[in-house]
């Protein structure tokens, strides 16, 4: 196996916690706090960030690459400072597809964009830090042959296809709350972001498999 | 030219196939769906009776019979009573329940089943089914679209409204046909209207008090019923109007909100019926003799029916069905009852009979005018009801005939010859009305079938004379004649009826049916034609195959997948009607998906994305461009100032602000002419005409700047120079771009010099933007170079960002296209995201009427037309078709390959063609889609006003790129 590989169970059971830890938080706004995300988008966002936040960090940070030059420690800083900049580049391309700006918006503009940034933008820095030939690779990527790749770079496209989706009920005139932004397109990027994480895991099997069978 | 691919013309034709296919399937799915009726700017007269065949007679009948009753008779009354009918009724109650269906007022006992919201008006029914009474419940029957503003228009002209009335109100929907309202004010009656607002709008000045409330907000049930209430009761009480409109909407409220089977609507209903309790109770204790309502007449009606869900303006059953309560408060003689209509009679509640009769609102403007005793609207085609009529008979007895020895029988028969006598009133005005239709209108009436109306009239007009020479010659002595069902008014009425009734018929068929054979071959010839384009597109890619290096047919599929499925999302959004409201944010989401995507390629290919990042920036100010403009169409144009007040804390007087307003345009009018030198100074041939065209441009903007100037009020101008940059500065304007576009031509046509053919291109594309910028930018006004420059640096970023990925994509990205087809759709969402920032939407108040009057002062429809088309159009389609060249050319200029600057036409014309397919797919989706929506309550509001845009715009787009391949090529 090469290196930066991944197992097949190391990859479910990485997704597997991402996704118990988004399922905790949302259960913990639900039930703890009892606020949703129709009647309360900012402090919901919020405690997902909270709970979410600290398992990507550290689960990506446990897969990082370039294990020699680079301690746990410094793999979860690394994500920590790429949350907000993940969290800046998602806001603007949030804000140029049209999202709304204003007084009361912003809180759930910023808190909706680090979750996205921890979707997308924080896996990678944990694991690639300012390797410029991976990110080339990632951002080049046609064909996944690394399961690194497809655990980073699968499910931060599911969420950022799932919340462009997302954004189509925006428009209609239903005068349901949950159209309002940031509501919708946040449960398209988590819907989207599950796809994601299941067809890496299921691509990361198949590769293992397909490694196996070339080493016989 | 020979160019690699053949003869010019060859590249040219499919562009001409493409128009005309195009023209062929609008014209016929126009036909077919858009029902075009034009407004005639008559009235009708008092005086005019003198010309109709029945004057004579009438007003002899009149001159002998009539004697005023003593008490009342001021001259100007006596003058009234002697206009067009006798006046049956003195003063007359409307209250118009707005989106009554017919089963709220008919009792359940007519219906299979008993739903809930039946029986709420007890108090209609118990008026209706009461002995010897003179109340009747009717089923009205109202005709497509049933919209509240078209029914009202309807209502009051005794017309059908289409979705297209042709006429002068370019905008206003003040009403400008002749109508029942204008014909009381004119004919001194006074006119109280209290409730919906919508009657203000068609009538801004005709209402002698009005208590108007607004309706915009559909889920306020109460405001302007309890505003009705309020002022109701206690106006029956005064003296002062003649006919009183009381408009109620909580029904038709509750029904959009709620639907039919809810509380709320049952409560509204129970509202309405202790409401016209009390208002039956004030009327009936004040109809004693000399009473306030001796002789009023009470009308309660709908104005159209509703669905369940509580949707209306198709022409479904439950939509069309409302119902109409009339009642006068004295009864008629039990002999005329006999002409009311009993075929549809059920027990109600009580176990009484109640009759129900059918009444069109078509009728409803000219049984009115008949009972006031005032001229029918010009424009009416109704008949005159005679039941309703029947209903107010009491009035002949004692004032018609002036003799009170009559028997029972001769009741009956006066009341006929009356009826008969307003019947050929009425006849001879709707066929003055149906000829001078036919002769004035833009699209007649079919000639056969108004042949077979002239010949009922003609008919019924011999009928009329016979009886007058035989029946009516011994004058003062109608008992004489019979009532049997053979004399000869009874023929009479049945001859004028028969008229009357075809030529309703002949005008509905005319203004209220969709004709689907011809919508469904305009669709057809639509698919057809986008057959054809995408046959041509691959016939060029044949042609240009030799030229290529590789040609990798599969390709990368997601950049090819992705441009059309963004085509497709736009295309298919048509078919919701919130997403046609959020058209200009749905562009500009679509426009920044395809910056995002080319960013990502950029970033792909490990590029510094500048351009990508510079055109997505762009595209953001473009959307709060057209937020602000969504904003200005709900609210007032006050948002920018309020805007800028929030953000910058200026207020709206603040004088640095007006400054910057005034200022800022024109500092950009700078901008645009400098970067005009730049591209200019650029290009290598033809001196003397780049001076020109430099000259001609700097002249104009110069005068657009002394125009702007002229309408600020910054500094004191002299008068003079105040005339000149109104209306001399705008005129002039227009004759330079005028001028070049005819000198660019003309030297297009006439140089035969042999230059390369991008830079000749460059030149030519450059000269139609120079000639045509100017017009636009004054009419659009002070955004107009806000605007333009937008338009100019997305364009240059579309452009550079492609020029990187050329090469490239010669060689790697191509499938089914030629040329890369991202930039052409980024180029038209472009234009469609600049239609929306420069403050036009798709409906007809979208259109910026100012606009048409920049540089001119007086209404010209064909000069005044073209200007607002130039302004519709300009950014969005002129503009950006003309310049479609520069995506080629700035891209070939630096490109390194021989083999590519002999394709350039081959390029253009794929260019060209994708752009128009984009264009042509967008179109067909709304054609699908108006014909699927086509019962829809918004179609006249959204829908249409929509196909109409796109169907236009589909035409410019084609002519344009028509015009532009013959002109470059």
């Amino acid at each position: 196996m090469g290196y930066g590989e991944i197992t097949a169970s190391k990859a479910l059971a990485l997704h597997f916690l991402c996704g118990v830890g988004l399922a905790a938080g949302y259960g913990i706004a639900r039930l703890g706090c009892d606020v949703s995300l129709v009647a309360d988008p900012a402090r919901t966002l919020r405690l997902l960030l909270v709970v979410e936040g600290p398992v990507i960090i550290g689960i990506y940070g446990w897969v990082r690459r370039d294990r020699e030059h680079c301690s746990y420690s410094k793999a979860v800083a690394r994500g920590l400072l790429g949350l907000p900049i993940g969290a800046l580049l998602n806001a603007f391309g949030a804000i140029v597809l049209g999202a709304p700006v204003g007084l009361k918006y912003w809180l759930s503009t910023i808190y909706w964009s680090s979750l996205m940034s921890l979707f997308t933008f924080v896996p990678a820095v944990c694991v690639f830090g300012t390797s410029r030939t991976d990110w080339q690779r990632i951002l080049a990527y046609s064909k996944p042959n690394e399961g690194v790749d497809c655990v980073i770079s699968l499910p931060a496209q599911g969420a950022v296809i799932g919340a462009w989706l997302g954004a189509w009920p925006m428009p209609l005139d239903w005068e349901r709350p949950w159209q309002e932004w940031p509501i919708c397109v946040t449960y398209g990027a988590i819907a989207g972001y599950s796809v994601g994480m299941f067809s890496s895991a299921v691509f990361v099997h198949l590769l293992g498999r397909k490694v196996h069978v070339k080493d016989d | 030219m020979e160019t690699a691919g053949g003869s010019k013309w060859s590249l040219i034709r499919p562009f001409l196939v493409i128009l005309l296919v195009h023209s062929l399937a609008i014209y016929l799915f126009t036909r077919g769906f858009l029902l075009t009726r034009t407004e005639l700017a008559s009235f009708s007269h008092c005086s005019d009776l003198t010309h109709s065949p029945c004057s004579s007679i009438s007003s002899s009948h009149r001159r002998s019979n009539f004697t005023p009753p003593p008490d009342e008779s001021p001259d100007e009354l006596h003058q009234d009573r002697r206009c067009w009918t006798k006046p049956a009724v003195d003063r007359l109650v409307i209250i118009v329940l707005d989106a009554l269906r017919f089963d709220f007022v008919a009792p359940s006992t007519f219906f299979k089943d008993k739903k809930p919201w039946m029986d709420k008006l007890r108090v209609l029914q118990k008026l209706a089914s009461a002995e010897g009474s003179s109340a009747r419940i009717f089923k009205a029957i109202a005709d497509p679209p049933t919209t509240s503003l078209q029914r009202l228009k309807g209502l009051t002209t005794g017309g059908l409204p289409t979705f297209i009335d042709v006429g002068n109100s370019f905008g206003a929907p003040a009403i400008v046909e002749d109508n029942l309202i204008h014909q009381l004010v004119r004919n001194g009656k006074r006119v109280l209207m209290m409730g919906d607002d919508t009657w203000l709008q068609l009538f801004p000045d005709h209402f002698n008090t009005s208590y108007p409330y607004p309706s915009f907000n559909v889920k306020d049930l109460d405001t302007v019923d309890n505003g009705v209430i309020e002022h109701l009761l206690p106006s029956l009480y005064k003296e002062d109007w003649d006919v009183l409109i009381a408009h109620f909407l909580g029904v038709d409220h509750a029904g959009h909100i709620f639907g039919v089977d809810s509380a709320q609507m049952i409560q509204k209903l129970e509202q309405y019926n202790s409401i016209l309790e009390e208002v039956v109770d004030v009327l009936k204790s004040e109809s004693g003799a000399g009473g306030l309502h001796e002789n009023t007449f009470l009308i309660v009606m709908g104005d159209h029916g509703q669905t369940t869900n509580g949707d209306h303006g198709g022409g479904t059953a439950e939509e069309v069905e409302t119902s109409l309560f009339a009642m006068s408060l004295q009864s008629p003689p039990a002999s005329v009852s006999s002409v009311l209509d009993s075929s549809f009679c059920h027990p109600d509640l009580d176990g009484r009979k109640l009759c129900v009769g059918i009444f069109e609102q078509l009728d409803f403007a000219v049984t009115i005018s008949a009972l006031l005793g005032i001229p029918f609207p010009f424009g009416s085609i109704g008949r005159v009801d005679p039941e309703i009529y029947a209903l107010s008979a009491h009035t002949w007895e004692g004032r018609g005939t002036g003799t009170n020895d009559c028997q029972p029988s001769s009741d009956l028969a006066a009341w006929k010859q009356n009826y008969a006598n307003a019947l050929c009133i009425n006849s001879w005005q709707v066929k003055r009305y149906i000829d001078l239709y036919s002769a004035t209108s833009v699209i007649g009436l079919p000639t056969e079938d108004l042949n077979h109306v002239s010949e009922l009239y003609s008919q019924a007009q011999t009928n009329w004379s016979d009886t007058v020479s035989s029946g009516y010659l011994p004058m003062g002595t109608p008992h004489r004649i019979q009532d049997s069902e053979e004399s000869p008014f009874q023929q009479k009425i049945d001859a004028y009826s028969d008229f009357l009734e075809s030529v309703a018929k002949l005008a509905r068929s005319a203004w209220t049916e969709f004709d689907g054979t011809l919508m469904g071959v305009g669709l057809s010839c639509m698919l057809v034609s986008l057959a054809i384009h995408l046959l041509a597109i691959r016939r060029l890619n044949i042609l240009c195959k030799p030229y290529q290096n590789a040609l990798n047919i599969l390709g990368n599929y997601f950049s090819l997948v992705s441009p059309l499925l963004l085509v497709a999302i736009r295309a298919a959004s048509f078919l919701s009607n919130s997403y046609i409201l959020a058209e200009g944010s749905v562009a500009n989401f679509l426009l920044a998906t395809a910056g995002i995507i080319r960013l990502q390629r950029s970033i792909r290919e490990w590029k510094l994305p500048t351009d990508e990042l510079f055109f997505l920036i762009l595209s953001t100010i473009i959307r709060f461009g057209i937020e602000i403009g969504m904003s200005k169409e709900s609210s007032a144009s006050t948002f920018l100032f309020t805007f800028s007040k929030n953000i910058f804390g200026i207020n709206e007087g603040d004088p640095l602000l007006t400054v910057l307003t005034d200022i800022f345009p024109i500092i950009l009018l700078f901008v645009l002419a400098i970067m005009f030198y730049k591209f200019i100074s650029g290009i290598c041939c033809w001196p003397h005409f780049r001076y020109i065209l430099y000259f001609g441009t700097v002249c104009s903007y110069l005068l657009i700047a002394l125009h702007w100037a002229s309408e600020s009020n910054l500094m004191p101008i002299s008068l003079f120079v105040q005339y000149t940059g109104r209306n001399f500065a705008p005129q002039v304007v227009y004759a330079i771009g005028f001028g070049l576009l005819v000198l660019s031509v003309l030297s297009r046509f006439l140089d035969s010099s042999r230059v390369k053919p991008t830079a000749r291109m460059t030149v030519l594309s450059l000269a139609l933007v120079s000639s045509w910028s100017p017009t636009i930018l004054i009419l659009l006004g002070r955004q107009g170079p806000f605007a333009v420059l937008i338009f100019i640096s997305g364009a240059w970023f579309i452009v550079k960002s492609w020029r990187e990925g050329w090469i490239e994509s010669t060689r790697r990205d191509l499938g089914a296209f030629v040329i890369d087809p991202i930039p052409v759709i980024q180029w038209s969402f472009l234009a469609v995201c600049l239609f929306f920032y420069t403050g036009h939407w798709c409906t007809f108040d979208g259109l910026r009427y100012g606009a048409a009057f920049v540089g001119f002062d007086h209404f010209n429809i064909i000069r005044q037309g073209l200007l607002l088309a130039i302004d519709t159009f300009g950014v969005s389609h002129i503009l950006p078709i003309l310049s479609i060249p520069f995506i080629i050319t700035i891209q070939l200029q630096n490109s390194k390959e021989n083999s590519a600057e002999g394709n350039t036409f081959l390029y253009l014309t794929q260019v060209f063609l994708i752009y128009g397919l984009i264009t042509a797919t967008t179109t067909t989706l709304t054609i699908i889609c108006v014909t699927i929506q086509r019962r829809h309550l918004m179609v006249w509001g959204l829908f249409a006003p929509k196909y109409v845009f796109d169907a236009i715009g589909l035409l410019v787009t084609d002519a344009l790129i028509f015009m532009a391949s013959l002109y470059y090529y």
